[in-house]
């Protein structure tokens, strides 16, 4: 018998050099995929009992208590973050725990890449691939919302002021961490006077 | 490029973050009375659609975001957008006495029932 092992989708990638941020992959995430109505109380109370949160009901926000962290992403769906060894007991908790209340959950710490970016000029980094406005207020830390990153479906998350998640889906992390290594190679934070930097 | 509002979630946004979903307001005749659908009944179900000069009314996706759909009601002269709304809310009223053509025969019972209720 083989046994199980797991393979991130980045992990025969070297780390990056030269970079004018920081930029690594996150190996040990584990994500649950939750749904239900956020009118239900009964699946409100359920979800709270098992991760010791609310989940957030407002748009593009996230609430985290301990290690967990939920994650909007509709008004109806939420992505739970939690460490790689603890998912498998969160998703059997959380399913045992809403038992017939009109819902779902989903173990789906392999669907999706973590890349995590850091440093001074990440937003102008990201900024190459998106249309959002990210420099705007709207983008404070503990913001999540789904976009449009170099033409795929990525999920932005604002960690910290300069610490930024994008979680893109498996078969698209070579193209995701190929473009950031691009475009992440020279600074790109633009001043209003003097010589700008130089571009790539 | 259009800019986008969804009513779901509130988000802004171009409209390469959204998807076009064409007309609105469509009826299956199948779901209403599905013993007895005639072909022409069918076929302007699946393929005939409204190609209004002025106000029309259309299906988008928060495609990039929430990923609900809702509706929205567009000049197709100005590229303007009159007002977005849910998918199961008709437009509102001053939109609907609005409408021409196709539409306004569309929406000239809705706004009947509305003024009854």
């Amino acid at each position: 018998m083989s046994d199980l092992y797991v393979e991130t989708p980045l992990v025969h990638r070297e780390a990056p050099q030269g970079l004018s941020i920081e930029l690594r992959e996150i190996t040990d995430r584990g994500m649950i995929d939750l749904r239900g109505s956020a009118n239900d109380k009964k699946f409100m109370v359920a979800v709270k009992k098992v991760l010791g949160l609310d989940l957030p009901k407002a748009p593009r926000t996230s609430v985290s208590w301990g290690d967990v962290k939920a994650l909007w992403l509709s008004i109806d769906q939420w992505l739970i973050l939690c460490s790689r060894a603890k998912a498998v007991e969160l998703t059997a908790a959380l399913k045992a725990e809403l038992g017939s209340i009109h819902s779902l959950v989903v173990d789906v710490s392999d669907m999706r890449a973590v890349l995590r970016l850091e440093g001074e000029g990440v937003r102008e980094v990201l900024l190459k691939g998106s249309s959002l406005d990210l420099l705007s207020d709207d983008y404070a830390p503990g913001t999540v919302r789904r976009m449009r990153y170099a033409e795929i479906a990525a999920l932005l998350h604002v960690v910290e002021d300069s610490v930024f998640d994008i979680y893109v889906f498996r078969s698209y992390a070579d193209y995701a961490w190929e473009f950031l290594l691009a475009t992440a190679r020279a600074p790109a934070k633009v001043s209003l006077f003097g010589a700008q930097n130089a571009a790539i | 490029m259009l800019l986008v509002h969804c009513p779901v979630c509130g988000a802004e946004g171009d409209e390469t973050d959204f998807h076009g979903g064409g007309q609105a307001h469509i009826r299956r005749p199948a779901t209403h009375n599905p013993a007895e659908v005639s072909d022409e009944a069918q076929r302007d179900y699946l393929f005939i659609r409204h190609n209004p000069r002025g106000l029309h009314f259309e299906r988008w996706r928060c495609d990039r975001g929430c990923g609900k759909w809702f509706h929205a009601a567009r000049d197709t002269v100005t590229m303007e957008f009159k007002a977005f709304y849910g998918i199961t809310e008709l437009p509102p009223r001053e939109l609907m006495e609005a409408a021409t053509g196709e539409w306004a025969t569309y929406f000239k019972d809705k706004l009947k029932a509305d003024a009854k209720s």
